[in-house]
């Protein structure tokens, strides 16, 4: 069979009877898209470290707390202090003051 | 994922199918819907030893003896008898089957407690990766009311002798030994002690510290910190070689901002004070408090305010405060509580008079990172999303992050909030809640059967925590929660015969086989004289 998949077992042997083998030393006609930025905006700094962070995600949280509370002024704004950390998780009140 | 609850079809689907990422655990976790300790032998002839529990890798059974002097470790086995007739499943077992010892093979029997000691039948920690075994024996002799020498402090029993036991449980050799004398650690439990990897941390509630120690691979019992009186390992040698500059505290620097070291620790100088200066740990929590209100507010005059409102007039509680209990978070994190001394001694039964602080205590750095009251909102919030790292669990054994919580599982948080819903008032459900924290280490069973997205059970009946609970004559029902919802099997403690004695008061117990379709249901009375009834509960 000249099919792309040759030999290969199959229900029926009509199936995959369209396909033709590509050449390997011809160039495939069909590149892949491509995409560049034009910009560099995004650009990680070039002194970029990541690592995981060694604590569990329960201790990160009472240290965000800790650190937020440090942070912000007692009763300034209405609104939370957006955290350096965008945690998307919403403040319980505090009553621990 | 199964379509089919038919064990064969499941089979073959499994094959064929691949889980969902991350779910290759509860996929395979749901074979057990189809093979359940169905069969049950009552009232097996046994050794009339207390078995305590198996250990959480399901390779020994630990047990001690009546005179709690003796400690003998079985190793679960399965029963090897063959069938050779056309329909096997209708014949009974054969009586030799119907044995502990089909179950069990004895490994050995060692003597852990001398002859005025005992052996503390609610304590036991295993360390997996090494499969060592900690035991504590006690000396027999206590003293109620001890008096305060020495350090200690009033109003707790003292014990003339606790020694924890390092056993390879492999073959029962005793590696290690760690004696504390004159001394109380709450054993009851596992309440005074908690393993972490092969850190443990043991709380003497007399002197108000908390020794940390670390169990290496060779078998040894390494002292690591002892935290309490002083907070860093050289504390107490930077303290006596600065004996002579110790003077009166300058009463003008009260108001500034306290460092972190142990002289400038902020205390009034009350010539009642037996030593000049308060603990380390006390002192870093109470200039934690300090700088934290301190912080909140920028106004000078209203600071002050503040202080003197939050402060210093609740001062003399704060110092009064001692440790309760604690536990691991990670390897440099502790979650202390801290509770009053009526408080303690009452120990749960009237939590809501007493006040009890936790805090979140960095043993690295020695700071205090969190100071938390039990009413606290913030608190039971981070408890109700993250239960299971407050349980935590040593990075090796895995099987232990797939227990039912209320973080993990839907059904488990759906009864959670039943119960927020049904309470009369948030703080005291908030009180009731984080009154389960620190956590008690190893005090939950690994069992698949108790997996809340599995099977439904009656919590008050039993539960994953292994306490003694009152018996029951009625089965107890474990129910599938996925359609089509049948009944999967049942455990009860003894035939249909009620007690003839109907006052007594039996307690029963479960010990549940990690993965192994086999259970243990002991019944027992307090009465010392009557032989508890153990039934064993299999898949046949």
């Amino acid at each position: 069979m000249g099919s792309l998949f040759g030999d290969w077992p199959s229900f029926d042997p009509h199936n995959f009877s369209q396909l033709r083998p590509s050449d390997p030393s011809s160039p495939s006609r069909m590149t892949p898209a491509t995409y560049h930025p034009t910009h560099s905006r995004t650009l990680p700094p070039p002194d970029q470290v990541i690592t995981t962070d060694a604590k569990n995600i329960l201790l990160r949280h009472i240290y965000q707390r800790a650190e937020e509370k440090d942070l912000r002024p007692k009763r300034a704004a209405p609104e939370h202090l957006v955290p350096e950390h965008g945690c998307k998780q919403p403040r319980a009140s505090s009553s621990s003051c | 994922m199964f379509r089919s609850n038919n064990i064969v079809a499941r089979i073959f689907q499994r094959q064929i199918c691949t889980p969902a990422p991350g779910t290759s655990v509860h996929c395979a976790r749901r074979f057990y819907e189809n093979l359940v300790p169905s069969f049950t032998i009552y009232d097996v002839e046994c050794p009339d030893h207390s078995f305590r529990k198996f250990t959480d890798d399901g390779q020994y059974l630990i047990s001690f003896s009546r005179n709690n002097q003796d400690l003998i470790v079985y190793r679960p086995t399965w029963l090897s008898f063959s069938c050779k007739e056309e329909d096997c499943d209708a014949h009974d077992l054969p009586s030799k089957a119907r044995r502990f010892e089909s179950f069990f093979t004895q490994l050995y029997s060692v003597s852990l407690a001398s002859c005025n000691e005992q052996i503390c039948k609610d304590f036991f920690l295993y360390m997996d990766s090494n499969q060592y075994g900690i035991f504590a024996t006690t000396s027999t002799v206590q003293s109620q009311e001890a008096p305060a020498t020495g350090g200690a402090i009033p109003g707790f029993p003292s014990i003339e002798k606790i020694t924890f036991h390092l056993l390879r449980l492999e073959d029962g050799v005793i590696l290690d030994e760690k004696v504390f004398l004159n001394d109380f650690v709450n054993l009851v439990h596992n309440m005074g002690v908690f393993l972490y990897d092969d850190l443990l941390a043991i709380v003497s509630l007399r002197y108000q510290t908390v020794h940390i120690l670390q169990i290496r691979d060779s078998g040894n019992l390494v002292d690591v910190r002892a935290i309490g009186a002083y907070c860093h390992e050289d504390d107490e040698l930077f303290l006596n070689s600065n004996a002579q500059c110790m003077a009166f505290p300058d009463k003008s620097k009260l108001h500034q901002l306290p460092q972190n070291h142990v002289q400038n620790g902020l205390h009034h100088s009350q010539p009642n004070l037996e030593e000049f200066f308060l603990s380390g740990i006390k002192q870093r929590l109470l200039s934690f408090i300090f700088r934290r209100i301190w912080n909140e507010e920028k106004d000078r005059t209203l600071r002050v305010q503040c202080l003197k409102k939050k402060f210093y007039f609740h001062f003399q509680d704060y110092v009064d405060l001692i440790i309760w209990k604690v536990q691991f978070l990670d390897r440099h994190h502790l979650l202390i509580k801290f509770g009053s001394v009526e408080g303690v001694v009452q120990g749960a039964r009237n939590a809501d008079h007493y006040p009890a602080f936790f805090a979140v205590y960095n043993m690295e750095t020695t700071e205090i990172v969190a100071f938390y009251q039990n009413s606290a909102e913030d608190l039971y919030h981070l408890f109700e999303q993250y239960c299971d790292h407050f349980h935590s669990t040593s990075r090796n054994s895995l099987y232990m992050n797939f227990i039912s919580s209320h973080s993990n599982n839907i059904h488990a948080l759906e009864q959670l909030r039943s119960i927020k819903n049904k309470a009369s008032s948030s703080s005291q459900f908030v009180k009731k809640m984080l009154g389960s924290l620190p956590f008690s280490c190893q005090s939950q069973s690994p069992s698949p059967y108790f997996d809340q997205s599995l099977f439904r059970f009656d919590e008050k009946l039993i539960s994953a925590t292994d306490r003694h609970r009152q018996s029951t004559d009625h089965p107890i029902k474990f129910i599938l929660r996925r359609p089509p919802y049948s009944l999967k099997f049942k455990i009860k403690l003894g035939p249909e015969a009620g007690s003839a004695d109907g006052r007594t008061k039996k307690f029963s117990s479960f010990l549940f086989h990690p993965f192994l379709p086999l259970a243990l249901s002991i019944q027992h009375t307090f009465l010392s004289s009557q032989p508890s009834v153990v039934n064993i509960h299999f898949r046949r």
